[in-house]
C-alpha cells in the first residue's frame, strides 16, 4: 500500500511538472516561413502590449501581426500580453536595457511617463505607407488625435501612434428613449431632467454609476460651470475656500434635485464597479456616464443587438463650456528611440492602424477606427456625432483627479450625495 | 579549533551575504531614499533630489496618509480583539474533546488558504451585494428587513465590512497556534484544578491563560506585522482609486511610488520610502513593547 501510494505521489508530481514546464503559445507568433519577401525588410522586433491575450483587441492585434509576418518573412516578432500592468513593468525593464521595440498605452500615458524613452515621430508620419493611397500618414489617420499627442508632449512633437480612440460622454439604451417618448438626445441640463422624468414614467431608472467612475459626474457638472483649469484649481487649493464658491452650490443642489426626485438608481450609494454598468446591460438603467469603450466591456451581457446612443454631457445655464468639450482620447503605440528596427516598426504600426486590420481591429472589439475612411460600429455612430463636435479637451474626470490625496475624500462624500445621505450643504462642508 | 572555525565561516558566509543583499541593503536603501525626491522606482541616484524631511513633513499633512494611519491602528485593534477572542474560543472548544476536531479544524483553516483576492472577490460582489447578496437573502428570509438593507459597501459601512471579511479569514491561522500551545499543557494541572473543585472559567482563566503567554506575544507580534503590510483586502475592496474607508499606509506607499490608477499623477518614490521607514519603526516598536509587557516565562513541564 504504502509503495503504491508513494509511487502515485511521484506520478503527480511528475505530471504537474511537465503542465508547468510546457511551453505556453498564447501569444507567441513565431513563425519560420521561408518565401518571397518584396519589400526587403528583416529584423525582429519585441512589442510589449497593455492588453490581455483574451482581451478581443489583443486576438485581433495577434492576426494583425501575424499577417504582417506573412508578408514580410524575413520580419520576426515577439509579443507580450502584460496587461493593465504594463503601466508599472514597463519603464523598470526599459531601464534595465531590455530589448522592446514598442509598447503601448493610454496616449496621455506613454507620452508624459515615457516619452523620454520614445522615438520622435514626426518624420516618419509624413510619409506615405502601404494602405495610405500614396497619402502622408498623419492625412490617413484622424487628425485631432494627432494635435492631442502634440499637446501632450514638452515639445509638441509626435512621440505616439495613437489607436482605438475613445470620448468620454452618456451612453445610453435608445429602446427605453424610444419606449420614454423622447425624440433626441438632451443638450442641456432642463432636457436631462426632462428626459430623467420621461424615463422614470415608463418604468425605467434613468441613471446609474460605479464608484470607479462616480467623481466624473462632480468633475464634468463642475467643468460645465467653470473649465477644467479652475477644477484643477479647486482640488488643488490648500485653503478650501474654493469650495464656497457659488458654483460648487449650484453643482451640488443640481445633484440633490436628481437624488429628490428619484432619478439616480437606489444602489449607487454603494456600486462597487462592475455592478453599476451590469445595470445597463440588464436593461433595468438608462444612462450611464462613461466612455466609447462601455459597449465592448459589457458586449459578453449585452449581445450585439444592444441598441447604444451617446450624448455628450450636457451643457448648463451660464457656463463656461457646451457639449463639445470631453475627454477624449487613445491608445497608443510608441517606438523605443534605442530600437534597432524602427523603419519596421513604424511599417508595422501603420499596418494595424490603417486599411483592413483598422477596420478589424475595431470591428471585434466594438471600437472605434483610427484611419479616416473606415466605417464606425452601429453601436457607435452616435459617438461619431460627438466627436466631430469636439473642440476642447478635458482632462480625465473633468480634472477632478487632480490632487490625489484629496480625491477619496471629494469621492466619498459626492457618494453620499448621490446615495441620498448628504444635503447639499453638508456636502460642500464635508470638504472644507 | 581552527577547523571548527573554519567550517563556521563557510556555513555562514552564504546566509549572511543574503540577509545583507536582500534585506540590509534595500533596508538602507530605501531609509536614504526616504530623504530624496525621487520619480521613478529604478531611476539611478544622480536623478535623485535631496529634500531633507520634507518628504515626512508632506505625510504628516496628507489627510489621507493620515486616515490611512487611523484605519491601520482600528484594524490592528478592533481586528485584533475579534481575531484573538474567536481564536481562543474556538482553540478551547476544540481542545476539549469535541468529536471531529480534525474537520472542524480543517473547515474554520480554509479561508486562510483560499487567496485573498478570490475571497475578496467573493465578498464584495456576492456576500455584500445590495442586488442579490448573501446578507440581503439570508436576512431577508428571517424577516430582519433593516438589517438586510444595509448597503455594505458603501462608504459609510466599507471599512466594518472590511473588517468583518478579513477577521473571517483570519481567525483559523491564529487558532491553530493557540491549539498548539494549548494541547502542550499538560492534562494533570487540569485534573488537579477539578479535583481542587475550579469550574470551566476557574479553570480557562488561572491555568490556560498565564500558560498561553509566550504564544499571546507571538501572536501579538505577527498580527502588527499583518495589520501593518494590511494591502491586497484593501486593493480588492476599492480596486480603483483608494477610499478612505479603506486606505491603508500600504496601499498609500503603492500609490506614492506607481502612481495613481487613473490620472497620469506625479509619482514620488520618496514618499513611499518614507512611508516604509515609518512602518518598519512601528513593527520595531510594538515587538519592543510587547517583549517587554509579556516576559518571556521558562515554565517547565
Amino acid at each position: 500500500m504504502k509503495k503504491f501510494r508513494s509511487v502515485l505521489v511521484l506520478t503527480l508530481i511528475v505530471m504537474m511538472v511537465f503542465t508547468a514546464c510546457s511551453p505556453s503559445n498564447e501569444g507567441n507568433s513565431n513563425q519560420e516561413v521561408v518565401a518571397q519577401d518584396d519589400s526587403g525588410l528583416s529584423g525582429e522586433l519585441v512589442y510589449w502590449s497593455m492588453w490581455n491575450s483574451t482581451e478581443p483587441q489583443a486576438l485581433a492585434i495577434n492576426e494583425a501581426i501575424e499577417d504582417f509576418m506573412k508578408i514580410h518573412p524575413n520580419v520576426k516578432i515577439d509579443i507580450n500580453w502584460n496587461g493593465r500592468e504594463i503601466r508599472k513593468t514597463l519603464q523598470p525593464a526599459l531601464d534595465n536595457g531590455q530589448k522592446i521595440d514598442i509598447w503601448d498605452e493610454d496616449l496621455e500615458r506613454v507620452t508624459k511617463n515615457w516619452g523620454s524613452y520614445a522615438l520622435n515621430l514626426d518624420d516618419y508620419i509624413t510619409k506615405p505607407y502601404a494602405n495610405t493611397d500614396g497619402k502622408p500618414y498623419e492625412e490617413a489617420v484622424m487628425g485631432n488625435l494627432f494635435d492631442l499627442a502634440r499637446h501632450f508632449s514638452d515639445d509638441g512633437s509626435v512621440y505616439a501612434v495613437p489607436y482605438q480612440p475613445f470620448v468620454f460622454a452618456f451612453m445610453y439604451n435608445k429602446a427605453h428613449f424610444e419606449t420614454a417618448g423622447i425624440e433626441s438626445a438632451p443638450q442641456t441640463w432642463e432636457e436631462f431632467n426632462v428626459a430623467c422624468e420621461k424615463l422614470k414614467a415608463a418604468g425605467f431608472v434613468p441613471m446609474t454609476t460605479d464608484d470607479a467612475y462616480i467623481d466624473t459626474l462632480l468633475g464634468y457638472h463642475l467643468s460645465r460651470y467653470k473649465g477644467y483649469e479652475w477644477v484643477e484649481e479647486l482640488v488643488q487649493d490648500k485653503s478650501n475656500d474654493m469650495w464656497n464658491d457659488p458654483a460648487v452650490m449650484k453643482t451640488a443642489k443640481d445633484f440633490q434635485n436628481l437624488v429628490d426626485n428619484g432619478y439616480i438608481s437606489e444602489t449607487v450609494g454603494s456600486n462597487k464597479w462592475p455592478a453599476g454598468q451590469q445595470d445597463i446591460a440588464a436593461g433595468t438603467v438608462s444612462m450611464y456616464l462613461n466612455g466609447t469603450w462601455l459597449v465592448n466591456e459589457i458586449m459578453g451581457s449585452t449581445g450585439p443587438d444592444f441598441e447604444w446612443g451617446t450624448f455628450s454631457y450636457p451643457a448648463v445655464e451660464g457656463g463656461a463650456n457646451g457639449v463639445s468639450a470631453a475627454n477624449y482620447g487613445a491608445q497608443a503605440f510608441q517606438i523605443n528611440k534605442d530600437s534597432e528596427s524602427k523603419e519596421i516598426a513604424f511599417e508595422l504600426l501603420a499596418h494595424l492602424t490603417t486599411g483592413k486590420w483598422d477596420s478589424e481591429i475595431a470591428n471585434r472589439s466594438f471600437g472605434v477606427p483610427v484611419s479616416g475612411s473606415a466605417a464606425w460600429p452601429t453601436q457607435l455612430l452616435e459617438a461619431k456625432v460627438v466627436f466631430e463636435q469636439l473642440d476642447t479637451v478635458y482632462p480625465w474626470a473633468g480634472g477632478i483627479q487632480a490632487d490625489t490625496d484629496k480625491l477619496p475624500i471629494i469621492a466619498e462624500a459626492f457618494t453620499k450625495l448621490l446615495g441620498g445621505k448628504y444635503t447639499a450643504e453638508e456636502f460642500i462642508e464635508a470638504l472644507k | 579549533m581552527k577547523k571548527s572555525k573554519l567550517m563556521m565561516i563557510i556555513f555562514l558566509t552564504p546566509a549572511i551575504f543574503s540577509y545583507m543583499v536582500i534585506f540590509l541593503y534595500p533596508s538602507i536603501r530605501t531609509s536614504f531614499m526616504s530623504l530624496f525626491r525621487v520619480e521613478n522606482v529604478t531611476d539611478a541616484m544622480s536623478k535623485w533630489q535631496f529634500v531633507g524631511l520634507d518628504n515626512y513633513q508632506a505625510l504628516k499633512e496628507s489627510s489621507l496618509f493620515v486616515q490611512s494611519m487611523k484605519n491601520l491602528v482600528n484594524i490592528w485593534f478592533w481586528g485584533g480583539i475579534i481575531v484573538f477572542v474567536l481564536a481562543i474560543v474556538f482553540s478551547v472548544i476544540l481542545t476539549s474533546g469535541v468529536k471531529y476536531k480534525s474537520f472542524y479544524r480543517a473547515i474554520i483553516y480554509l479561508p486562510n488558504v483560499v487567496s485573498a483576492v478570490a475571497m475578496g472577490t467573493m465578498w464584495m460582489q456576492y456576500v455584500y451585494s445590495s442586488r442579490y447578496g448573501l446578507f440581503k437573502e439570508v436576512f431577508e428570509s428571517i424577516g430582519l428587513d433593516k438589517m438586510a438593507a444595509i448597503q455594505w459597501t458603501s462608504p459609510d459601512m466599507i471599512f466594518i465590512s472590511l473588517l468583518i471579511a478579513y477577521c473571517f479569514g483570519m481567525v483559523g491561522y491564529y487558532m491553530l497556534i493557540f491549539m498548539a500551545a494549548m494541547e502542550n499543557i499538560p492534562i494533570s494541572f487540569y485534573e488537579a484544578a477539578t479535583l481542587a473543585g475550579a469550574n470551566v472559567f476557574q479553570k480557562f482563566y488561572h491555568i490556560t491563560l498565564p500558560l498561553l503567554k509566550d504564544v499571546f506575544r507571538t501572536n501579538i507580534v505577527l498580527w502588527t506585522i499583518s495589520s501593518v503590510a494590511f494591502f491586497i483586502w484593501s486593493q480588492v475592496f476599492s480596486p480603483l482609486n483608494p477610499e478612505p474607508g479603506t486606505v491603508t499606509p500600504m496601499v498609500y506607499m503603492y500609490q506614492m511610488v506607481f502612481g495613481n490608477n487613473m490620472v497620469v499623477t506625479d509619482r514620488n518614490v520618496g514618499a513611499g520610502a518614507a512611508v516604509g521607514v515609518i512602518l518598519t519603526l512601528i513593527v520595531v516598536v510594538m515587538f519592543v513593547v510587547t517583549t517587554r509587557l509579556l516576559k518571556d516565562e521558562e515554565y517547565e513541564y
